[in-house]
């Protein structure tokens, strides 16, 4: 119920001239997929082309910086260069240890990107799967789903999250992939930010299958005797797609901040693993100190990434939604 | 009404029954609560260890453990050497009968602890939430009537903006600005902490200039998501065929406005308040930890240091309560707004 709705018709002008008219009429005719459908409207839609191109470029930072700069420069410390403003040799100062932030935000902003789309990938596993057995079987399964996620949802969750990250901080060992060292509280974060934001999602598949369940073509799959299973996943599962992909899009912004806070209140990825909230975490110890450079950089990409994802978020939803076809 | 309001109480006592059970569960697994006894002189050896456990309940399954929070152990015999003879009578009464336990970092009961951070979460959080509604109805509504405009252009900019911005980025901001710069530039700064002067008097002159920025930062983050809320559902409101009607007799623009339009808005604006009350309570985590404010939030990030269970499960039960209450409260105001709905 707090999803804030944009008006319908926002995203598109009206077919203005006779020759659009008839080339949308004549699309609909032909009868285009709902899929190739939306992503025309999607192109239309200006912010969302714009928070396409600014997600494109931040993951081009990240993933080119790379490339360029090497993994144990991010952690090249040198003492004699302490918190240095911003010059033609660090372009974002250097912090406490004298690293290097540019180099810190590309390898930080990987790690920060990689937890909020795995953790949205947790998310999905659990909040389609809680969904779709909720609203197909009904019943004591319905229930004990709903009531369950309804208890999730009375505690803010920030307060899930922290409780959770204190359950499994134990439970993981660090670990080494390709020759970098990463913290446990990695997967730990994948994991807490996963399970304590698949509610409302479950609640949006739930109605959807609600909605489907009594079509006649589901009566004809069952009548068959094919499995629930397949009946999910082949028949049901495909009309939630379009509140899937919306609801996921705008769940990798809400992974990044939340991710952020828990590591900005030093309960997220501890080092030697970096991300854009543990940046921002060690530079407030510095504040009254005043050297803007060490948040204000980490701070921004967090910004613009949030924002390109809530753009393109808002495009998607206007373009899934059948309200905005007229 | 009555047997209404009867109703829906009766049935969210389950849910809160399931919310402490799960919560409880999860209290369990967060670490050790006798770490606190780490820090002390004495510390307790294994022995005395099992002692306190079993003295504290911590040694029994959880549902057993469960059971005495809610109801207390003072009618079960504890095993405190845990040599099978039962040795004395439980002290614990039990949420229930209001014995909301004893801190285990402080030795305070847990209410207390609360009742000392809860009027400072709410110094901060009431004016922030309520400037943050009546900015947030003044520009959504100003916005909604003046769509594509140039001020609705800019209020729709802005507001995907802050509404992307995580909260201590605008904090660390102002507390440069306000706080660090403003000392250089010879300006009397802002206080970037804590809720009083230290060593001075605790009043109203002195609270405010601590509430300044942590007041702005929460509404200026709030803002976003309020004003996009009421520009849409005004902007469906405006769309209707009734307020076409109100305008074609004649009626005043403003009158339309105000009359019309903004009382059927208003009416998916009380569920978000609704929704959105109870967990005030919880304050701003973030918030509170930048600006180093004594409230909710502070104390819970403290308590899950501490591994606190007593002082958590209140916190969380605290809240729990509230949102079931507000729910209702929501539910009822609804059908006064809207006489289209009734209680069947």
């Amino acid at each position: 119920m707090t999803t804030i709705t944009r008006p319908e018709g926002d995203a598109q002008p009206p077919a203005t001239s006779v020759k659009a008219l008839d080339r949308q009429m004549e699309r609909s005719v032909i009868g285009e997929s709902n899929l190739k459908r939306s992503l025309r409207r999607l192109r239309k839609h200006r912010m969302a082309v714009v928070g396409a191109v600014i997600l494109v470029l931040i993951i081009l930072y990240v993933l080119i910086g790379s490339l360029i700069f090497p993994e144990s420069s991010s952690n090249f410390l040198d003492t004699s260069k302490r918190l240095m403003a911003p010059d033609a040799a660090h372009p974002f100062g250097t912090d406490q240890v004298g690293r290097d932030i540019f180099i810190r935000t590309i390898y930080g902003g990987q790690i920060s990107l990689f937890i909020a789309v795995t953790a949205v990938a947790v998310q999905l596993a659990i909040g389609v799967t809680a969904g779709l057995l909720a609203g197909y079987f009904g019943g004591l399964v319905d229930t004990i789903i709903m009531r369950f996620a309804e208890a999730m949802l009375s505690i803010p969750q920030i307060f899930l999250a922290l409780i959770a990250v204190r359950i499994f901080a134990n439970a993981i060992p660090d670990f080494k992939i390709g020759g970098r060292e990463f913290s446990n509280t990695l997967v730990v974060m994948i994991i807490v930010l996963g399970a304590t934001s698949w509610m409302r999602l479950s609640r949006i598949v739930r109605s959807v299958v609600l909605s489907v369940k009594e079509q006649e073509y589901i009566t004809a799959a069952r009548s068959l005797g094919l499995p629930p299973r397949r009946i999910l996943l082949r028949h049901v599962l495909p009309n939630c797609v379009a509140p899937i992909i919306v609801s996921a899009t705008l769940g990798v912004a809400s992974a990044i901040l939340l991710e952020a806070y828990l590591s900005f209140l030093g309960l997220g990825v501890r080092p030697p693993t970096a991300t854009w909230g543990s940046i921002i975490s060690e530079a407030k110890e510095f504040l009254a100190q005043g050297n803007w450079w060490y948040w204000f950089f980490p701070a921004v990409f967090i910004v613009l990434t949030v924002l390109g994802i809530n753009f393109l978020g808002d495009g998607l939803r206007d373009a899934f939604d059948p309200k905005s076809l007229k | 009404m009555i047997k209404y309001i009867t109703r829906r109480i009766l049935q969210s006592i389950p849910l809160l029954f399931l919310i402490t059970f799960v919560l409880f569960a999860l209290m369990n697994g967060i670490g050790d609560p006798l770490a606190v006894y780490g820090e002390a002189r004495n510390k307790p050896n294994p022995q005395q260890r099992m002692e306190i456990m079993r003295r504290l309940g911590l040694d029994q399954p959880i549902y057993v453990q469960y059971v005495y929070w809610l109801i207390g152990n003072d009618w079960a015999q504890v095993d405190v050497r845990g040599d099978g003879t039962l040795m004395e009578l439980g002290r614990r009464k039990g949420v229930l009968r209001g014995d909301f336990g004893m801190s285990f970092r402080t030795r305070q009961p847990a209410t207390q602890r609360i009742s000392e951070r809860l009027p400072n979460t709410l110094i901060l959080m009431i004016p922030s939430y309520v400037l943050t509604v009546l900015l947030a109805l003044a520009i959504g509504v100003y916005s909604a009537v003046r769509q594509y405009s140039f001020f609705d252009n800019l209020v729709s900019g802005m507001s995907f903006f802050f509404y992307s911005m995580p909260i201590f980025f605008i904090a660390l901001m102002c507390i440069y600005i306000f706080g660090v710069q403003f000392q250089r530039w010879g300006l009397q700064p802002l206080p970037i902490g804590g809720m009083y002067d230290p060593g001075k008097t605790r009043n109203f002159a002195n609270l405010l200039p601590h509430l300044v920025m942590p007041v702005f930062c929460l509404v200026a983050i709030q803002l976003a998501g309020y004003v996009r809320f009421i520009r849409s559902s005004m902007l469906e409101v405006l769309g209707q065929d009734y307020i076409r009607t109100a305008r074609s007799k004649g009626m005043r623009e403003q009158r339309v406005v105000r009359r019309h339009a903004l009382k059927n808005a208003a009416l998916p604006l009380i569920t978000l308040i609704g929704l959105d009350i109870p967990f005030l309570l919880a304050g701003a985590v973030v918030t509170e930890q930048i600006f180093s404010w004594p409230g909710m939030g502070a104390l819970f990030i403290e308590s899950l240091t501490y591994s606190d269970f007593p002082v958590l499960m209140v916190i969380l039960l605290l809240l729990s309560i509230a949102v079931v209450f507000f729910q209702l409260l929501t539910d009822i105001v609804y059908t006064w707004f809207d006489p289209r709905i009734r209680f069947n």
